[in-house]
C-alpha cells in the first residue's frame, strides 16, 4: 500500500490542477477593448422599476433611455422623447418620442411600453420602494396603495408615439423627475414571456446604449454595445467594477484595472492632491448633509434649545478642517447648486461667531439647563470615516458650551430606519437629488411622512409650500419656497452642514468624462 | 460497507439537524430583511413579505424551505434581486474551493516540509529557530498578513495582482496568505508527530538495521506519524474555512466566504443560510473522507 | 504545582522574557488610560493622521485621535472579552467533560459526539449566525464565542476525569456510599483544575484572535469603542498613508498571542507532559 502522505498528495494535487484548470479558464476576463468603471458597491437588481441604490442609477443609465436622460456634461436633454409641450394649465404633457427608438431584439419603442412601465411601478404587486417618485402623476399615489385601478393613473399613449401625461398639481420640474430609471421603459413583451427573468443575460433586452452582456455578483458588471442604438456609443464594452472597499480600489486603479473609481482611503487625500492632482476629482453633488432634531421629544422639543446648538456648529470648519475632501459647507438647506433659486442666508448667519457662544449658553441656560444640570445628548451617525470625524467635530463644539455629547454609530440601513421610526434626539442625516429646492423643503412638510425624520411640523410652512406646489411658472414657485425656507429655518428644525462631493480618480486619457452636480456620466460618451 | 452505510446515516442526521437549527435562528431574529435605506410604504412591503413567504405559520415556511432543499433550491437572494442563492453559490464556490484547496495543500506541504526538519534535529538551532518562527507564524492571524501580501507584493512591488481574479497570478497571494497560518500549525502538529513515531520499537529497528532516510522516513515514520495529522484534518479544514473569508475579503475575491460575510451584514436569510449550509455539507463530507482515511490508516481499528 | 508554575515562568531566559513581555502588555493596556494625558475618543484637530511624535508617541489615527491611548483602550477591550469568554467556556466545558468522563458509558458517548459534531462546524459558520440573530452586541459577542472556545477544555478534562476514574480513591468513595455529584465536586473538579487552567490560558489567545477576525470582517466590536480587531481593520485600510496605524495595533496583537500561547505550553508541558497535544 502506498504512503499515505504521497496518496494525500497525489489526490489534493490532482483535485487543485483539475479546479485550478476549470476555475482560471472560465473566469479570465475577455481580451476587448473596454473602459473599466468602479463602483461604490454592488446593485441589488438592475430591475430600474425595483431600483433604490445610487450605484445602481449608474448602471441603469446605459442600459435603458428614458423620456429624458442626461448629456456628458450631465444636463437634462432629450432622451426616448424628442421634444415636449406642456398645457395652458401645466397639467397635460405631450412627449413626442423618437420614431427611430428601438428595443435591442428590433422592436420599436412606442408609448405604449411608457405606459406599461408607469402601471408596473405603481402596481403594489411589483413592490417598488421609489414608486412615490411618479407620484406626479394623476392618481399614481391611489393607484400604488390599491385604492384606484392602475389603468386611471395619468399616463396615456394618445398613438404609438406621443404619450400623454397628466398630473394632479403643476409640476415644471417633471422632465428633471424623469432621468430616474424609475420613468424608464421596461421590455412588456419579455416580461410577459419569462416573468421576472427577464432581468437575466439570456432574456435581456433594453432600448439604452447597451444590453447587459454578463453579471458576476462581486466581481462585475459586463455590459455590450446595443447595436440598435444610435448613434453608436465610443466603447463597445463597458465593465462595472463593485469596489466597496476604498483601499482595494485605490490598489487596482493603480495597477492599471480600472479607468475611475468611486473611491478611495481617506488618508490618502493629502497625498494624491500632490502626486495625482489632474486624476483626482473632488465635485461637490446635488446633496445637503444635515443634523435633524427630534422635535417631538425633549430636550428638542424647545426651539432655544435647537437654536443655541445650530449656532455654535460652524459647517466651514467642518468641510475645511476636518474633512478637507471637497465638501461645500452649507449656507442654506437647500443646497448651492440648485438653479433659479435665491438661497435665504440661516438666520443664525447674522449673529458674529464671536457671540455665538454667549447667546447659545444664554438660550440654554433660559431652557433650564446649566452647569448644575447639564444637557445631556446622544447623537446618531451612520457608519463611515467621515461621518466619524465630522460628527466627533459637531459633539466637540456642542461640548465647548457645556453639552455632553455621546455619540452613537450605526450601519446605514440601521440608521436611517432608526431615524424612520423617530427613535433619536438628534442625528446627522443625508438627502441627495434633484436640482430642485422642493426635493429638499418637502423633507419639512408635516405631512411628508417618516421622511421628515424630526416630525417637523408648521403649518405655515405646509401651507407655503402647498401654494407653490400649485404653481405652474418656476419664478412664483420658487419665490413661495424660498418664503417657506426662511420660515421654516427660523424654527431651526435642522441644522444643514454641507453639500458632498464625489472623491473620484479618473485617468486623465479618460475622454468624455465631465464632473457635474448630478454625478452623472453615461458610459456611451467614454472613451480611451 | 454496512459501517459506511450508518455513517452516511449519521452525516445525514446531523445535516438535517443542522438545517433546522439554523433556519431556526434566523427566522426568530427581530428585524426584517427589508430595512432598506429608503420608506417602503406598508403595502408595498406586505406585498414583499409574501412574495417571500414570510407571512406565513413558521412551520410552513419550514416545510416550504425543506421540501425546496430536497429539490436542491436554496431559494431566492432577499437583497441580491436578480439572482438566486443557487447563482450566486454556483458562482463563488468555485473560486473559493481553488483557494481552500490550495491552500490546504501548501499548508500541508510546507507544514510537514518544516516540522520533519525539526523534528530530524530536535533541540538543536534548527529546530530552535523554526519553532520559535512557527510559534509567530501562528501568532500573527490573517488579518494581518493579508493586508502586509497586498501592500509589500502588489502595490510597493508589483509582481502580483492586487484583487479579484481572472488570471492564475491572481490567486497566489491570496493561496499564499491564506494557507501561512495553517502551515505553522501544521508544523508544530507534524513535529510532535514525528518525534513521537521517531521512538517506536519498529523504527529503532529499522534504523539500527542501516536503513537509508528517506526509505525509512516514508515506508516507517510518516504512516505513524500521519494518524494525529489525519485526525486533526477536520478541524484543521474548518479553520482554513475561517481563513479564506479574511482573505477574501481583503483580496476581494468573488467567493462564498464574501458572500456570507455580506449577507450577514445585509441580513439577507437565504443567502446566509444557503452558504451556511453549503459549508456544512463541505466540512461534513471532508469529515466523513477524513474519517475514512484514518481507519485505513490505522490497523487497531476494524473497517 | 506552585513551584511548578513558578519554574515554568521563571525557569529560563526564554520563558522569563515571555512573562516580562506579557506582563509589559497587561501593564500597558491598564495604566495608560489611566495615566495618558489623550482620552481615547479625543480628537486632536492639530494633527489628524500624524506619524508618532513627542505628543503622540504612537502617532494618531485619521479621525486625530492618540494611537497610544487607543491601543490601550483597545486592548482592554480584546483582553476583557478574551478573559471573560473564557470564563464562560470553563464553565461550560470543565463540568461538561467532568460528567461525561465519569458517567462513562453510553451518556459518554452521546455527549462526546455532540461536542465531536460542533468541533467539526467551522468557527466562522457559527458565529456568524450569532451574529446576525443577536445583532452587534459586546456582551452577546463574547458570550457566543465563549459558548464556541468550550469543546476543547471540556474533552480534557474529559480524558483526564476518565484517568482519575479508575484511581483508587474514587472507587473507596463510592464504596462508602458517596454521591455522583459530591464525588464529581469534592474529588474530580480539585484534580482538574490543573489542567483546566492550562487549557483556559490556551484559550485566551485564540478568543483574542477570534474576536480580530470578527471586527476586521465588520461583525464584532462596533465604533466607537475599539478592540485590536478593530484597529487593525482601520488600518488595513488606510496602510499605505499611515503605516503605523496598522503596525502598533498589529505588534501588540501578535505579541499578546506569541507569548500567552507559548507561556501555555510550557506550563502545560510542565504539568502534565503526557497531555503533549495530538
Amino acid at each position: 500500500m502506498k504512503t499515505p502522505r504521497r496518496l494525500v498528495l497525489k489526490t489534493l494535487l490532482l483535485l487543485l490542477l483539475a479546479s485550478w484548470l476549470t476555475g482560471a479558464g472560465v473566469n479570465a476576463l475577455a481580451d476587448v477593448p473596454a473602459v473599466h468603471l468602479g463602483l461604490a458597491g454592488e446593485p441589488a437588481t438592475l430591475d430600474p422599476h425595483r431600483y433604490n441604490l445610487r450605484v445602481e442609477e449608474s448602471v441603469l443609465g446605459d442600459l435603458f433611455l428614458g423620456l429624458t436622460t442626461f448629456s456628458a456634461e450631465g444636463k437634462i436633454m432629450p432622451g426616448a422623447a424628442t421634444h415636449w409641450d406642456t398645457s395652458e394649465d401645466g397639467l397635460t404633457w405631450n412627449f413626442h418620442l423618437r420614431p427611430d427608438g428601438r428595443w435591442s431584439d428590433g422592436k420599436p419603442v412606442t408609448a405604449h411600453d411608457f405606459v406599461y412601465a408607469f402601471q408596473r411601478l405603481l402596481n403594489p404587486k411589483t413592490a417598488a420602494s421609489l414608486a412615490y417618485f411618479m407620484y406626479p402623476l394623476k392618481n399614481a399615489e391611489a393607484a400604488s396603495k390599491g385604492e384606484t385601478p392602475l389603468r386611471d393613473v395619468g399616463a396615456r399613449a394618445v398613438d404609438d408615439l406621443t404619450l400623454e401625461l397628466t398630473l394632479a398639481l403643476p409640476y415644471p420640474h417633471l422632465p428633471e423627475r424623469l432621468l430616474y430609471p424609475t420613468a424608464f421603459p421596461v421590455p412588456r413583451h419579455v416580461i410577459d414571456r419569462v416573468g421576472d427573468r427577464w432581468v437575466k443575460p439570456e432574456h435581456w433586452v433594453s432600448n439604452g446604449a447597451y444590453i447587459l452582456r454578463d453579471w458576476k455578483p462581486q466581481q462585475h458588471i459586463e455590459l455590450a454595445h446595443n447595436p440598435q442604438f444610435t448613434p453608436a456609443p465610443a466603447t463597445q464594452s463597458v465593465f462595472y467594477h463593485s469596489l466597496a472597499n476604498g483601499q482595494n480600489a485605490y490598489n487596482r486603479y493603480r495597477a492599471g484595472d480600472m479607468d475611475a473609481i468611486a473611491g478611495f482611503p481617506a488618508g490618502e487625500l493629502a497625498n494624491l492632491s500632490t502626486t495625482r492632482a489632474a486624476e483626482l476629482r473632488l465635485s461637490p453633488q446635488l446633496s445637503m448633509m444635515y443634523l435633524v432634531f427630534n422635535t417631538r421629544l425633549p430636550p428638542f422639543n424647545d426651539v432655544r434649545v435647537r437654536k443655541a446648538l445650530s449656532m455654535v456648529v460652524e459647517p466651514s470648519i467642518l468641510t475645511d478642517k476636518v474633512l478637507r475632501s471637497g465638501d461645500v459647507a452649507a449656507t442654506s438647506f437647500v443646497p448651492p447648486m440648485v438653479a433659479n433659486y435665491d438661497h435665504p442666508a440661516l438666520p443664525q448667519a447674522t449673529v458674529p461667531l464671536s457671540e455665538r457662544q454667549v447667546q447659545a449658553r444664554a438660550l440654554l441656560t433660559a431652557a433650564g439647563y446649566g452647569p448644575d444640570k447639564p444637557l445631556n445628548i446622544v447623537l446618531r451617525y451612520a457608519t463611515g470615516t467621515d461621518g466619524k470625524k465630522a460628527n466627533l467635530a459637531t459633539a466637540a463644539f456642542w461640548q465647548q458650551i457645556g453639552v455632553k455629547v455621546e455619540l452613537h454609530q450605526a450601519e446605514l440601513k440601521v440608521h436611517y430606519g432608526d431615524l424612520r421610526q423617530g427613535d433619536f434626539m438628534v442625528a446627522q442625516a443625508g438627502w441627495l437629488g434633484e436640482s430642485n429646492p422642493e426635493h429638499y423643503l418637502g423633507l419639512l412638510h408635516g405631512s411628508t411622512g417618516d421622511t421628515n425624520y424630526g416630525g417637523y411640523h408648521n403649518p405655515a410652512v405646509d401651507k407655503l409650500l402647498n401654494d407653490a406646489r400649485g404653481q405652474k411658472n418656476i419664478v412664483a414657485r420658487h419665490a413661495l419656497l424660498r418664503d417657506a425656507e426662511i420660515l421654516a429655518m427660523q424654527d431651526y428644525p435642522v441644522m444643514p452642514l454641507f453639500a458632498l462631493a464625489t472623491r473620484r480618480l479618473v485617468r486623465p486619457d479618460l475622454r468624455g468624462w465631465h464632473e457635474n452636480p448630478r454625478d452623472a456620466h453615461p458610459a456611451r460618451f467614454l472613451q480611451r | 460497507m454496512h459501517l459506511i452505510a450508518r455513517r452516511l446515516v449519521t452525516v445525514g442526521l446531523t445535516f438535517l439537524v443542522i438545517v433546522t437549527l439554523i433556519f431556526l435562528l434566523l427566522r426568530l431574529t427581530p428585524g426584517g430583511p427589508f430595512d432598506g435605506e429608503r420608506a417602503l410604504p406598508p403595502e408595498v412591503e406586505a406585498n414583499l413579505r409574501a412574495a417571500y413567504h414570510l407571512d406565513k405559520p413558521l412551520a410552513e415556511q419550514y416545510g416550504l424551505y425543506l421540501a425546496k432543499l430536497l429539490q436542491g433550491d436554496l431559494g431566492p437572494s432577499f437583497r441580491q434581486k436578480d439572482f438566486t442563492v443557487n447563482e450566486l453559490v454556483a458562482q463563488g464556490l468555485p473560486v473559493s474551493l481553488i483557494v481552500g484547496a490550495s491552500a490546504l495543500v501548501l499548508a500541508l506541504f510546507l507544514g510537514m516540509v518544516t516540522g520533519t526538519f525539526a523534528a530530524l534535529h530536535p533541540g538543536r538551532f534548527i529546530d530552535v529557530a523554526l519553532m520559535g518562527f512557527i510559534n509567530l507564524g501562528l501568532a500573527i492571524p490573517g488579518i494581518i498578513v493579508a493586508p502586509i501580501c497586498v501592500l509589500v507584493f502588489a502595490v510597493l512591488l508589483g509582481w502580483l495582482p492586487a484583487g479579484g481574479i481572472g488570471t492564475p497570478q491572481h490567486y497566489v497571494l491570496p493561496i499564499i496568505a491564506a494557507a501561512l497560518p495553517y502551515a505553522a500549525a501544521i508544523a508544530r502538529l507534524w513535529r510532535g508527530a514525528v518525534l513521537e513515531a521517531l521512538k517506536e520499537p519498529h523504527v529503532l529497528t529499522a534504523r539500527a538495521k542501516g536503513l537509508p532516510p528517506s526509505r525509512l522516513l516514508f515506508r516507517h515514520v510518516f504512516p505513524v506519524a500521519a494518524l494525529p495529522l489525519v485526525s486533526w484534518l477536520g478541524p484543521l479544514a474548518a479553520g482554513l474555512l475561517t481563513g479564506t473569508v479574511v482573505v477574501e475579503q481583503v483580496f476581494e475575491l468573488p467567493g462564498i466566504g464574501r458572500y456570507f460575510v455580506q449577507a450577514a451584514i445585509n441580513r439577507d436569510y437565504t443567502l446566509v443560510m444557503g452558504v451556511a449550509l453549503v459549508f456544512a455539507a463541505l466540512i461534513l463530507i471532508f469529515n466523513f473522507c477524513v474519517d475514512l482515511v484514518y481507519r485505513l490508516l490505522d490497523p487497531r481499528i476494524p473497517v | 504545582m506552585t513551584s511548578r508554575l513558578t519554574q515554568t515562568l521563571f525557569g529560563s531566559i526564554t520563558a522569563r522574557v515571555m512573562t516580562t513581555l506579557l506582563c509589559c502588555i497587561v501593564a500597558f493596556v491598564v495604566f495608560v488610560p489611566l495615566l495618558s494625558g489623550w482620552e481615547a475618543e479625543a480628537v486632536d484637530w492639530d494633527a489628524l493622521e500624524s506619524p508618532p511624535s513627542a505628543s503622540h508617541w504612537f502617532g494618531t489615527d485619521l479621525a486625530g485621535r492618540d494611537l497610544f491611548t487607543r491601543i490601550a483602550e483597545g486592548g482592554r477591550l480584546s483582553l476583557g472579552i478574551a478573559v471573560l469568554s473564557t470564563g464562560i467556556s470553563v464553565l461550560i466545558g470543565v463540568p461538561y467533560g467532568a460528567f461525561a468522563g465519569y458517567l462513562g458509558g453510553r451518556v459518554d458517548q452521546w455527549m462526546m459526539r455532540f461536542v465531536d459534531t460542533l468541533y467539526a462546524l467551522p468557527f466562522i459558520l457559527v458565529v456568524i449566525l450569532l451574529v446576525v440573530v443577536v445583532g452587534r452586541n459586546t456582551w452577546l459577542l463574547f458570550a457566543g464565542l465563549g459558548a464556541v472556545y468550550w469543546l476543547d477544555i471540556a474533552r480534557i478534562v474529559r480524558g483526564q476525569t476518565l484517568r482519575i476514574r479508575s484511581a483508587g480513591y474514587i472507587t473507596a468513595a463510592r464504596g462508602m456510599g458517596a454521591s455522583t455529584r459530591w464525588i464529581v465536586l469534592r474529588h474530580l473538579l480539585p484534580n482538574v483544575a490543573g489542567i483546566a487552567l492550562v487549557y483556559a490560558t490556551l484559550t485566551v489567545p485564540g478568543i483574542v484572535l477570534a474576536e480580530s477576525f470578527l471586527s476586521f470582517l465588520g461583525l464584532g466590536v462596533q465604533e466607537p469603542a475599539a478592540s485590536w480587531g478593530v484597529l487593525i481593520a482601520d488600518g488595513a485600510g488606510n496602510m499605505e498613508a499611515a503605516p503605523w496605524t496598522l503596525l502598533y495595533p498589529a505588534v501588540f496583537l501578535a505579541v499578546t498571542v506569541w507569548t500567552l500561547n507559548m507561556l501555555g505550553d510550557r506550563l502545560r508541558d510542565a504539568l502534565d507532559p503526557h497531555l503533549r497535544r495530538h
